[in-house]
């Protein structure tokens, strides 16, 4: 009896040992279509959900499209609509992938690691896969994630006049930042 | 005499479009340099208590996001933990038995406020509701709120 409490005690702690997701519900997005003819679309989302698994190099990210706060009423209208992202029909973006060089990363010693990331994004309903860098910061317990890339409005079937009037930038920047 | 009339008319047309040009261009001027209004100013549509609240989406998630998103809402409720950075100060109202939580991030002018809540104050907060759904990452409902701001 004693050696069965034991072993199960030793499973569990394992167990926990080796739970390696850390999760956040305040990851920030930044985006930004801005252009010289158009200050205006620009916004933050600061309650984006996201995941890594230290253990795997397992990365995922969920962004509730309707909660990126734009300064302007009205491009903030524009940008939930049916002709653009049409937040109604796709309530969120999400990007599920991997760290792909995670042996470059060491998360018992504090420092910054440059990572390669490796997935796939879905926006407006549409995947596509994405490669890109990003970094890892760790400073004790805690890991600062990062990573800046810019996306093709049209790859996710993102189009408008705006866009062809060059007031939207047609491959705005994204920066993210998580804190795990 | 005839040429006088022709140039009254034309002059007419002219001024009439000058007019329509000068209320067009006023109005796109007014629509693209208008700012939201601090949250902490607008009248709130509803209010709620954060455990309702949450039960209301759990139940008909499609139904709560209709009914509320987009909206002003003031939710009083318990403060079960504050996320802040620099930039950021967001509040979390959680539903301990299922792990579904309400998020709110504040509006600059009002992160202070959110940096001074604690963990177990009652407070009431007024936001815009993003609408609420459910994570395949935390495998549970979330409700996400912006522009925040402590209701007074």
């Amino acid at each position: 009896m004693k050696k069965t409490m034991l072993s199960f005690a030793l499973i569990l702690a394992t167990g926990l040992l080796f739970a390696q997701k850390k999760t956040t519900t305040s990851a920030i997005i930044n985006f930004d279509a801005t252009t010289s003819l158009d200050k205006l679309p620009k916004a933050d989302n600061k309650t984006v959900i996201a995941s890594l698994d230290t253990k795997t190099g397992k990365l995922a990210f969920e962004v509730t499209i309707k909660n990126f706060a734009f300064s302007n009423p009205k491009i903030q209208e524009h940008f939930n609509s049916a002709g653009w992202m049409d937040s109604d029909q796709f309530p969120t973006a999400t990007f599920k992938g991997n760290i792909t060089n995670l042996t470059a990363v060491d998360f018992t010693k504090d420092g910054k690691y440059a990572v390669q990331i490796l997935g796939d994004l879905t926006i407006h309903g549409i995947t596509r896969p994405m490669e890109g860098t990003g970094s890892l910061t760790v400073s004790g317990k805690t890991i600062n994630a990062t990573s800046d890339f810019s996306i093709k409005l049209a790859d996710f079937g993102v189009n408008g006049g705006a866009i062809a009037a060059g007031k939207v930038s047609k491959e705005p920047t994204v920066s993210v930042a998580a804190e795990f | 005499m005839v040429t006088t009339k022709i140039n009254g008319r034309y002059k007419n047309w002219l001024i009439a479009l000058f007019v329509l040009l000068l209320a067009g261009a006023s109005v796109i001027y007014y629509l693209f340099t208008l700012q939201y209004d601090d949250t902490a100013d607008v009248k709130a549509d509803y209010t709620v208590n954060a455990p309702a609240f949450l039960k209301e989406f759990q139940q008909d998630m499609a139904g709560a996001n209709k009914k509320y998103t987009e909206k002003i809402i003031v939710v009083n409720g318990m403060v079960s933990a504050i996320e802040a950075a620099d930039t950021t100060a967001n509040i979390k109202m959680i539903d301990t038995a299922t792990g579904a939580y309400i998020i709110f991030a504040f509006q600059l002018q009002h992160l202070n406020e959110a940096k001074q809540m604690k963990a177990g104050d009652l407070v009431s907060i007024k936001g815009s509701c993003s609408g609420g759904h459910f994570s395949e990452i935390l495998e549970t409902e979330n409700i996400n709120f912006k522009r925040c701001a402590l209701n007074k």
